[in-house]
């Protein structure tokens, strides 16, 4: 397994380098201009001119590729455009952090409350209860996030003041104690969280209930059964465990998530996560964040997918690598 | 064996998920700033909190270029002289702790001269210098005084080409800036530390060099072993040391600047409210809905389809206005922009080079009824840029093009546009038809450009609409690549038009129409050369009068900018300069109402 994850390591390298320059010529291509902002009346022309030369926007598109790849071979994604001139990956440090915290409590949701109600569905198959579960699983998927979140804003944060409707933190929430500080935390990750992972976790519903038909119908089930097995040990160790394979697929592309960010819910939210680094950057024309997040979530889909892949083995003895 | 061992697993990783995003959650968490004991709620009652869309980009006003950046630099930072708004004149008014520029009406002067630097100034005869005496009893935060020596320091900063400061045009007029570059060892002196010279290589009227002189200061010696290649980065960007009303307490980057009342400051006296916090709230509903539920006290540019439900579910909260500053347009193309991108050469736009099927354009388009339905009483007809608010120069003897589809209809046709088969006007075979661009996410102009395309089609005139990203627009904008585009412009308080109206059309950056006359073009140059601003009032009168017979562009409306306030807040004086105008002033009353 092992080699395979090296060979796989080696795939890799092409294909991110391969992104990253799409990327850099697409965003450079596209119309727009980093230095537009300072294309206003009142401002002396050369303003602009002189921070395309500081950006090295000058230079014909190939020179400026062959500049870049010369910094980005040395691990040097440059500075932020938009953004104080910070190198790039402080920026994503300091955006991190909260969109793993976003994303990690919602995969987890998703999942669990996922996997659940699929189960549900299918061993109840065709009852009112899988109906039930269908129908509003489907309504929640088909519900575009940004409209659901302000939704529940307008619902639990102004009919009912229930959850404060943005930030991450209380006014004042430095002076809370460690405990109290966390708690207020959490309090503010309610309302994103749920319309993230009820959004989500109406998604792997419908995988699960899917899959899980399909192996309840195999003979080893009625093998189980027959020797007298519990129902649930049969559900759950038998026939779950084969039902998981295409979840794990889930998983793995669900990776990438975890560091990119959830775009419109951040910004709804006013979360300064990875999801409005990337909104940001794109609309400022910011190129070197552009690229940094190109990097971070393209390397992490490549390893998202190496990662299921990886578990497959794990899952299915019969697959291997 | 199994089972436990699977169940055992599962109970390891979902503890070791919950350490994990408990130590994330409070990552975040001393990004320094000493915190302040006491709940949310007590927090609240000294804290005033600001919403806004985007944080600021930097706290240092060589640098800072967004309205958050302005609005703190304002409060943390000491100036030169103070300015106030005269509203029944229109006029800037500049003052010294011992002078002022002109005597404001009664009743109008608001502001206190308290927080300038300068004791006085004199102007030499021949405007070509300006003198200023400083107080000596200012200091930075540090207690180091500022001294003249801090302001060559810093125009020094604003005129270096690497730094690339947005103000560098504030220097036009100093020596040598009319040979490419400031000689600053003879621009600005400073015999001792409480005289600073300026001197300029042209005469200057005296209200120009104050604006121009009076740029923000940094401390030279907090800056001085920066180099100006690491201006922009260097971290002394995050802890700028000011001598104004309030100071940085902490900055969390796109989440919240805290500021703090300055105890010792006498530049005009410390802050009344303890601390305001600028919280970066992105969307516009959950400006809103925080503004309703007490979480901010202000929220700025509220649309007015939202005043009603906003008062009717809060009624602690008002809604304030400011001035008439901004404002919408249609632009037409008045010259063939293909033509002149691909020869240089300037010829009539086919469809809009005419000021006659302008004028008819204008007059086909209902304006009042754009603004009954969505502006309401927030929205006033536009006849040309001088803003209403500006009086001294503003002439009230012109009269708005009248909606008059019928008197539109009889221009066009006089011009030779005459309906075709399918109803669309045609003139030698060609179709009156037009695409009419504007900038996405502007419900305003979404609006009016709806009513618009209405107006037109009942003259005759097909007008689709199309909406870019505002990026791709202002670009194509600059371009030359549009026809027809619905746009606005904010304007300054002191009337400079000629990048927008210049006949010369390289240099004048702004003048997308391609519009030129030379008469408006002397006119502009006349009004300058007036020592006096009120002196060039007449120019100003007959530039409107040129404006409105030739119209270049069809003035939609000025807007009033308004503003949601939360009643807890007290003495606010809003005008056309600002929403913060005077928020040191601004005092907190304690109310149960206020969500904790």
């Amino acid at each position: 397994m092992l080699s395979y994850i090296f060979k796989r390591f080696l795939i890799a390298i092409p294909l991110v380098f391969g992104v990253l320059t799409l990327t850099f010529f697409i965003i450079r291509l596209a119309p727009g201009d980093p230095a537009a902002f300072f294309i206003q009346p009142g401002i002396s022309p050369n303003v602009a001119e002189q921070i395309r030369a500081q950006y090295g926007l000058n230079d014909p598109v190939p020179v400026q590729y062959v500049k870049w790849l010369a910094k980005v071979l040395q691990g040097d994604f440059g500075r932020s455009f938009s953004r104080a001139q910070q190198p790039v990956f402080d920026v994503i440090a300091s955006a991190l952090p909260i969109t793993m915290t976003i994303a990690l409590l919602t995969l987890v949701a998703n999942f669990a409350f996922g996997i659940l109600i699929g189960v549900i569905s299918a061993i109840r198959q065709n009852t009112f209860l899988d109906r039930f579960l269908t129908v509003t699983a489907l309504f929640f998927y088909s519900m575009p996030e940004f409209w659901f979140a302000l939704m529940m804003i307008i619902l639990f944060a102004l009919k009912l003041p229930l959850f404060p409707a943005s930030g991450l933190n209380e006014i004042g929430a430095e002076g809370f104690g460690p405990v109290e500080f966390i708690l207020d935390r959490f309090w503010h990750l309610v309302l994103p969280v749920t319309v993230l992972s009820i959004n989500g976790a109406a998604g792997i519903a419908r995988y699960v209930r899917g899959s899980m038909l399909e192996v309840i119908r195999q003979d080893y089930i009625r093998t189980a059964r027959a020797k007298g097995l519990p129902e649930n040990i049969v559900i759950f160790r038998h026939a779950l465990r084969n039902a998981l394979l295409p979840v794990i697929t889930l998983m793995g592309s669900s990776l990438p998530f975890i560091f990119s960010g959830a775009l419109f819910i951040e910004v709804i939210f006013a979360f300064p996560g990875m999801g409005r680094v990337t909104v940001e950057a794109i609309f400022a024309r910011d190129y070197p964040l552009i690229i940094a997040n190109t990097f971070i979530s393209g390397s992490l889909i490549v390893l998202g997918n190496l990662f299921a892949d990886v578990l497959y083995a794990v899952a299915d003895p019969r697959i291997k690598l | 064996m199994i089972k436990r061992g699977t169940k055992s697993a599962v109970a390891t990783c979902c503890v070791a998920c919950f350490l994990l995003i408990a130590v994330l959650s409070s990552c975040g968490r001393h990004n320094g700033g000493t915190g302040q004991a006491g709940s949310g709620g007590k927090a609240m009652d000294s804290t005033l909190v600001i919403a806004m869309l985007g944080d600021a980009d930097y706290l240092n006003p060589v640098l800072g270029s967004t309205v958050t950046s302005g609005n703190i630099i304002g409060l943390v930072y000491p100036s030169l002289l103070q300015s106030e708004f005269d509203t029944t004149s229109g006029l800037l008014n500049y003052m010294a702790l011992e002078k002022k520029l002109r005597d404001v009406t009664p009743g109008q002067a608001k502001k206190t001269p308290k927080g300038a630097l300068a004791k006085r100034w004199t102007m030499s005869e021949d405007h070509k210098s300006i003198t200023y005496i400083l107080r000596s009893d200012a200091f930075w935060n540090d207690g180091q005084p500022v001294v003249s020596g801090d302001f060559k320091f810093s125009y020094k900063l604003y005129g270096n080409p690497v730094i690339a400061s947005a103000r560098q045009q504030y220097l036009a007029e100093l020596v040598g800036a009319d040979k490419g570059q400031v000689d600053f060892d003879k621009a600005i002196e400073t015999p001792d530390d409480t005289t600073l010279v300026f001197r300029f290589y042209k005469p200057v009227p005296e209200h120009l060099a104050l604006f121009h002189t009076s740029l923000t200061p940094l401390p030279a010696h907090q800056w001085k072993n920066v180099k100006p290649d690491e201006f922009r980065h260097s971290p002394i960007n995050l802890t700028p040391l000011g001598a104004g009303p309030y100071h940085l307490k902490n900055w969390k980057q796109q989440q919240e600047i805290v500021l703090a009342s300055s105890r010792k400051s006498n530049l005009p006296k410390p802050g009344t409210i303890p601390q305001i916090i600028f919280r970066v709230v992105p969307d516009y509903t959950v400006r809103l809905a925080q503004l309703q539920t007490g979480a901010v006290d202000v929220v700025e540019n509220i649309k007015p389809e939202d005043f009603t439900a906003l008062m009717r579910a809060n009624k602690q909260i008002d809604v304030k206005t400011v001035g008439l500053r901004v404002y919408d347009y249609v632009g037409w193309s008045n010259i063939d922009q293909k033509e002149y991108r691909r020869s240089g050469r300037v010829r009539p736009h086919p469809l809009f080079g005419s000021a006659r099927v302008r004028l008819a354009l204008t007059q086909a388009i209902d304006r009042e009824a754009i603004i009954d339905g969505y502006l309401k009483e927030y929205g006033v007809i536009c006849n040309t840029d001088v803003s209403p608010s500006l009086k001294w120069a503003y002439n009230d003897r012109i009269t708005p093009h009248a909606f008059d589809p019928a008197k539109a209809t009889a221009l066009l046709k006089a011009e030779g546009w005459l309906p075709g088969p399918d109803g669309i006007l045609q003139k030698q075979g060609k179709k009156f038809s037009f695409v009419l661009y504007t900038n996405s996410g502007n419900a305003r102009r979404n609006y009016a450009s709806v009513i618009i395309q209405q107006n037109l089609r009942s003259v005759g005139i097909e007008c689709k609409l199309e909406v870019e990203e505002s990026n791709v627009f202002f670009e194509n904008l600059q371009q030359r690549k549009l026809d027809a585009w619905m746009a606005g412009w904010s304007i300054g308080l002191e009337i400079d038009p000629l990048d927008v109206w210049g006949s010369d059309l390289k240099r004048s950056r702004f003048n997308f129409t391609g519009y030129q006359n030379p008469r408006l073009d002397q006119l502009c140059d006349l009004a300058k050369q007036k020592m006096d601003p009120t002196g060039a009032r007449p120019y100003w009168l007959e530039y409107q009068e040129i404006l409105h017979r030739d119209q270049p562009i069809t003035f939609l409306y000025w807007m009033k900018e308004t503003q949601g306030f939360s009643k807890r807040i007290e003495g606010e004086e809003l005008n056309i300069s600002g929403t913060f105008y005077n928020i040191d002033d601004w005092r907190l009353r304690p109310s149960a109402n206020v969500a904790p």
